[in-house]
């Protein structure tokens, strides 16, 4: 879908009222209707929604019940977009029966992860009939749920590329080509910023951020010239930089978060102090 | 897997989408298995993330990244087959060639005898249910087998009994 049509284009986009569990709520046309019953305090158990991403459903936990025309059927929230009179429902019994069904499913994929044997409880589902999987290759030591948000993310955002799914059917998990530290990998940490079940473990020390992982794949941070601080991986900011105009490029470099907006109020103070200029942003210095 | 090769499988696929599936059967084809060196090589020439053929090369059983012995022999292990006795015929061979049996870390089941002679492979289905239980060494298919038929039939492959 377009930016138009999910509203970033910066017109107003109509208003429609949706039924969410009886209860009338406004939602932009077109809007993911889960962002739009998240918004509104539904409680709709979800892993794979990302809003930076274009929906995919691979989760299937966020199944509501649509009615439509007196029918009704069940489709994922998180690919449903928001129509004038739209009316669902998230708490029906054929809707929790299907989800305690994919609770466990889930406690049986990833049953070392935490986070879903918290998600399961609130829903009272706390053991699983299905054989858990325990596979001693997985980088991600059995709390992946395979949604593909960090594949995704790294792929389509990031463009990286530097992990993928290997295998197939059972012995599916996420990693690096062979297992090994990979150079494709620009040491982001968007995988394990996105990933729901918090199964990516990233650390920084030393001034280098390593990927324990993504077979251990070591990426250098940079330093700050002022402060000395390690703030983020060389490779990204300098795709960073690489994007932004020279001047401001020149004066940024080097920079942490911290003594970048300092440096940039400074030089705005002293400009204002000058009499004003009619540049805002990029400081003129000699 | 040279360059000069690699260029030469390459330069038969013109089409930019969808052509990684027969460059890389033709190396599966060609090495009888696809070395690693060959997948880094192909990643830098077609600029394809090394993940993605990775991906690719472990999804198909076709494809394997452990080279393979002189004879591949693939025991069919579909439906027919498998009532017609092939888990049989798989036992006897691997008792035969000496392997244990093992599936690898991608879940696929391959296994070379450490003379680098035989690699015991399994498949789903020829299509040759009539002949079943059915096994293929290196392309000839082999109908009807039993136990006691695999010794001669290794035979044209320079197997002995030990």
């Amino acid at each position: 879908m377009t930016h138009e049509e999910i509203g970033l284009s910066g017109t107003p986009k109509k208003s429609v009222t949706i039924v969410i569990d009886g209860r009338k709520c406004r939602a932009d046309e077109g809007e993911i209707v889960l962002s739009a019953a998240l918004r509104e305090g539904a409680a709709i158990p979800h892993l794979c929604y990302e809003a930076s991403l274009d929906p995919y459903g691979a989760c299937r936990l966020c199944m509501v019940e649509v009615c439509h025309n007196g029918k009704t059927s069940m489709v994922t929230a998180c690919t449903l977009h928001a129509t004038e009179g739209l009316e669902i429902r998230t708490d029906t019994p054929e809707i929790v029966k299907y989800r305690n069904v994919l609770f466990e499913l889930y406690l049986a994929e990833a049953p070392k992860s935490d986070v879903i044997k918290e998600m399961a409880a609130r829903y009272g589902v706390t053991r699983t009939r299905f054989l858990k999987k325990i596979d001693t290759d997985d980088p991600l030591g059995g709390s992946c749920v395979l949604c593909g948000l960090c594949v995704r993310v790294c792929n389509e955002i990031m463009g990286a590329g530097a992990i993928g799914f290997v295998n197939r059917g059972p012995y599916t998990v996420v990693g690096t080509p062979f297992f090994e530290a990979n150079t494709d990998c620009i040491g982001c940490g968007a995988c394990a910023n996105v990933c729901p079940t918090h199964a990516i473990r990233i650390e920084d020390r030393d001034g280098e951020r390593v990927m324990h992982s993504w077979g251990g794949g070591r990426v250098r941070l940079a330093q700050c010239g002022v402060c000395g601080k390690y703030y983020a991986p060389g490779a990204l900011t300098a795709a960073t930089l690489a994007r932004l105009l020279p001047p401001l490029r020149d004066d940024l470099a080097g920079l942490c978060p911290a003594c970048r907006a300092k440096r940039i109020a400074d030089e705005e103070i002293r400009v204002n102090m000058r009499g004003g200029a009619d540049h805002h942003v990029r400081p003129r210095r000699s | 897997m040279d360059e000069k090769t690699l260029d030469d499988v390459i330069s038969r696929y013109d089409s930019p989408s969808g052509r990684l599936l027969g460059i890389l059967g033709e190396i599966q084809n060609r090495e009888g298995y696809v070395p690693r060196d060959a997948l880094e090589m192909l990643s830098a020439k077609l600029d394809v993330r090394l993940s993605q053929l990775y991906g690719l090369v472990t999804f198909y059983s076709f494809f394997s990244l452990k080279p393979v012995g002189d004879h591949v022999i693939t025991v069919c292990m579909g439906t027919a087959c498998h009532v017609r006795g092939a888990v049989e015929v798989l036992a006897a061979l691997e008792q035969l060639l000496g392997i244990e049996d093992e599936a690898t870390q991608d879940g696929k089941f391959s296994v070379t005898t450490e003379d680098n002679r035989f690699t015991l492979e399994i498949a789903r289905c020829f299509g040759a249910c009539s002949m079943a239980p059915v096994v293929e060494i290196d392309g000839n298919l082999y109908g009807y087998v039993t136990p006691e038929t695999l010794p001669g039939i290794l035979g044209n492959y320079g197997w002995r009994e030990s």
